[in-house]
């Protein structure tokens, strides 16, 4: 690229004595040692003192992210360079400990995923930039502008969250730990995710309201109870890898393209025919509905299905709105019903509430299980033993049937082709639905 | 032709103006796009990931996008909120990016299950600052297709962030569509790279003040410094100095630059109406049904379905408002957030809203409005 330092010379923006340029000129030993193409590095810098960094790189690409998420930034750079692009990027995130936290689970997430991004988390235990306030990493009885007589909150053990999130590489050390260049090689060489937490100061807060010197840095971590040095070094596939074994570089394209097919049936259907179909969620309601509209698309017809069911996928109603026509469909709604077909009492109930009962007219096919009530409804319902003599999973189907041999718009043989068409080898159990069904003996009053 | 809905054409949409990669989180009505791009994108060698959150979808597509690869995330209201930090950082570094935000009834976890057009004014004025972010609103499946292709286009184009507003019913409904006839376009053209051969650049240094900057790759032989902080040229944090400002005001001069060409509509114009009938989306169906009916009972009525809806499509509005005494705007919200929108270049005609929740907007609602005379 230029030529330029990897990191620049000079003090930048901090405060004399605060961690954060020491950690920069430790990465700086650490990039030279490992002499990549600075084109192939990118340091990705999260919001506070520490994202002032950005203006310290020499010859990396950097990209200033937002408070907390620059390891999802990085994770994006890095998954996408390694499937799509060069294969060689390595983002470096430099985070406090503050967007450590705020942006915890982008550091799980990253961990958990793997891909080739080092994150360097510059731990002095409060946000500097916002004036000194506590974090979730702040010490017992550490005193911030949040926490004047000391903090009451026990500090998360960050290094061991990662590693519980099974980060392959883990390290934690202090700004005045001679290794510290070595373990950010280390980092940085290792082949997926790796965190390194520096434990430093901030002299414009920490220092001045504690007792907190660099040399007592160690001791801090002591008494936290925090392991220094690798913690982790183990090093497992990444995603990338992983996913580059599972799909190659492949660029075949969609697996089934489009095909324009004729029409293979003739239809009756000499106006917009509007089809309410109404049961219970997980008994193939939809299924049902689209086989219709299948079969009506083999008729050369142009169809639309509104699919209706409570949040939950399996309990409950489902309702499907049929239309077929000639013609584009426009409104995909139903105004007036021109067949009503009700395999359940959920079904029912739902066609009840949402008024759709009420727009039944005189010509409205009504076709109902003959076990289920229905209120009073202008036109006698067609009731048909569909639950029983079809198995509520295709009670739907067979409801489906039964319209398409009274109304006589759409032939059975249509109907027949998009089952076998969808269920290949299983189509025979279910074409068994499309059969006529001879009435039940009695009905209930 | 098949049957297909609307969610899965705005994934092969998407495929086919060469997105590369996907991040996700589930949310209904927009889990669809995710599905099928996660079961698509190999096989077209892409990538896609199943992010944590909706903060780390849209920060994975940014960080792809940095890197070149055309990238895109859907979601619907809940989502979409957690994506705007994420949103404004792409306006901020001109990263190109598509949220496909399928709206669902709100406000908060509002009805899943359940379209609405609520999200409008939130997906267009969620950047602070009062830039605009392109929004398309695709009415049905082939739409989808359509409109998310201009949205990558325009995209790159300028490199921004757009929004394709569909939602649960123009998402979910399946509908036969010709689907061959719509998969033969190429990918739109891409970022407008740097000249070959450059060694140092200021990445946000553009041509005029109407066009975005160059594009380098991070990862690329150039090094690129993006930054969501105010920036000048190079790409420096610098406060408000007359570079950085001249720089916060092109990204709002390089969308109305273009606004005229953006413009998407669809017009069925009739000679000598009174009324103009406008509508996007779902509900425009059901305005252009209307429209259709009561034209056959001998009223006289123009018909506008605007496909963009931000920048406001002004130059579509002109011709379709002459001779039109009255304007109609239907649309699926409580209030008629878009007809708001438009209410300022009607040129003081009067405005009707037709406004619904919790169900599409039916053709009879519409009907005995427009059978008033203006
Ligand atoms: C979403 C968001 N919330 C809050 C802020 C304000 N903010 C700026 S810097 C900062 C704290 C940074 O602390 P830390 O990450 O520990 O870094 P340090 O300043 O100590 O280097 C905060 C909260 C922000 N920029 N964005
Ligand atoms: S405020 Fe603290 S963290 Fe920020 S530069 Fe000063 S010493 Fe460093």
């Amino acid at each position: 690229m230029t030529g330029d330092p990897w990191i620049l010379p000079g003090a930048g923006p901090y405060c004399k004595g605060c961690g954060h340029p020491l950690v920069l000129r430790a990465l700086d030993e650490a990039l030279a040692v490992l002499a990549l193409d600075p084109a192939d590095v990118a340091i990705v810098t999260d919001i506070g003192c520490v994202g002032l960094a950005d203006s310290r790189i020499g010859s990396p690409h950097t990209v200033h992210t937002m408070h907390g998420r620059s390891s999802a930034f990085a994770s994006g750079l890095a998954l996408a360079d390694s499937v799509l692009g060069t294969g060689r990027l390595k983002p470096i995130v430099l985070v406090g400990d503050g967007g450590a936290t705020i942006g915890i689970n982008h550091l799980i997430g990253a961990a958990l995923l793997n891909p080739d991004v080092t994150v360097v988390v510059h731990n002095n235990f409060l946000f500097g930039m916002t004036g000194g306030q506590s974090s979730a990493l702040s010490p017992v009885d550490f005193v911030t502008a949040t926490t004047r007589e000391g903090n009451l909150v026990s500090p998360l053990d960050l290094a061991r969250v990662l590693l519980a999130s099974r980060a392959p590489f883990v390290a934690r050390t202090v700004t005045g730990d001679r290794e510290l260049p070595e373990l950010l090689r280390q980092a940085i060489a290792h082949p997926g995710f790796a965190v390194v937490e520096v434990l430093e100061l901030c002299t414009a807060y920490a220092t001045r309201w504690n007792p907190l010197t660099g040399a007592g840095l160690r001791e801090l971590a002591e008494q936290a109870g925090y392991e220094l040095g690798v913690l982790r070094d183990d090093p497992r596939p990444t995603f990338a890898a992983g996913w580059l074994a599972r799909h190659g570089r492949a660029t075949t394209g969609r697996a089934k393209p489009a095909t324009t097919s004729p029409a293979r049936f003739h239809h009756d259907v000499a106006h917009a025919t509007g089809i309410v179909l109404a049961g219970t969620a997980g008994e193939r309601v939809q299924t049902a509905a689209t086989l219709l509209a299948q079969a009506a698309l083999l008729c050369g017809l142009h169809a639309t299905q509104k699919n209706d069911n409570p949040v939950t996928q399996g309990t409950g109603f489902s309702v499907s709105e049929l239309i077929l026509s000639s013609e584009p469909i426009l409104y995909t709604g139903i105004e007036r019903p021109d067949a009503v077909l009700v395999t359940s009492a959920d079904g029912a109930a739902e066609l009840a509430r949402a008024g759709v009962l009420a727009r039944v007219g005189p010509g409205t096919l009504v076709v109902a299980d003959a076990g289920i009530e229905l209120p009073p409804l202008p036109v006698e319902p067609l009731r048909l033993p569909l639950r029983s003599s079809s198995g509520p999973k295709l009670a739907a189907l067979a409801a489906v049937a039964t319209w398409s041999r009274s109304a006589g718009m759409i032939p059975g043989a249509a109907l027949r082709a998009a089952v076998a068409d969808r269920f290949g080898a299983a189509a025979e159990g279910v074409a068994a639905a499309l059969e006529p069904i001879a009435p039940a003996p009695s009905r209930p009053g | 032709m098949e049957l297909v809905s609307g969610n899965r054409l705005t994934a092969l949409g998407a495929l086919s103006a060469g997105c590369r990669f996907f991040a996700g989180y589930p949310i209904t009505p927009s889990s669809e796009i995710y599905q099928t791009m996660v079961a698509e994108l190999p096989r077209h060698g892409g990538l896609a990931l199943a992010a944590p959150d909706e903060i780390s979808a849209a920060a994975a597509c940014v960080g792809a996008s940095l890197g070149g690869h055309r990238a895109m995330t859907a979601t619907s209201g809940p989502g979409f909120c957690l994506m705007i930090e994420t949103i404004q950082y792409a306006v901020m570094t001109e990263t190109p990016l598509v949220v496909c935000l399928v709206q669902r009834l709100g406000p908060s976890t509002g009805g899943a299950t359940q379209g609405a057009q609520g999200d409008v004014l939130l997906a267009e004025h969620c950047v602070s600052g009062g830039v605009t972010i392109p929004v398309f609103a695709p009415a049905g499946a082939a739409d989808c297709y359509r409109l998310v292709r201009a949205a990558f286009e325009w995209s790159e184009r300028l490199r921004t962030p757009v929004v394709l507003l569909s939602d649960k019913e123009v998402g979910m409904t399946l509908e036969t569509v010709d689907v061959a006839a719509l998969e033969n376009g190429s990918a739109p053209p891409g970022r407008r790279a740097v000249a070959p051969g450059t060694t140092r650049f200021a990445p946000y240094r553009r041509p005029c003040s109407e066009e975005p900057p160059d594009f380098a790759p991070v990862g690329g032989p150039v090094r690129v410094i993006a930054t969501g902080s105010a920036h000048d040229g190079e790409g420096r944090l610098s406060k408000s100095s007359p570079e950085v400002i001249e720089i916060l005001a092109s990204l709002q001069r390089k969308i109305d630059a273009h606004a005229a060409d953006m413009a998407l509509a669809q017009t069925e114009l009739a000679a000598g109406a009174d009324t103009l009938v406008v509508s996007y989306g779902v509900s425009a169906r059901a305005a252009l049904e209307a429209c259709r009916r009561v034209r056959a009972r001998g009223r006289r009525v123009s018909f506008l379905k605007l496909e963009t809806l931000f920048p406001v499509p002004v130059s579509a509005l002109g011709p379709a408002l002459e001779g039109c005494s009255r304007v109609v705007v239907v649309e699926e919200n409580l209030t008629g957030l878009y007809a708001g929108v438009l209410e300022p270049h009607l040129g003081g005609r009067p405005l009707q809203r037709v406004t619904g929740l919790g169900g599409m907007i039916p053709p009879s609602r519409i009907e005995p409005i427009l059978e008033e005379a203006a």
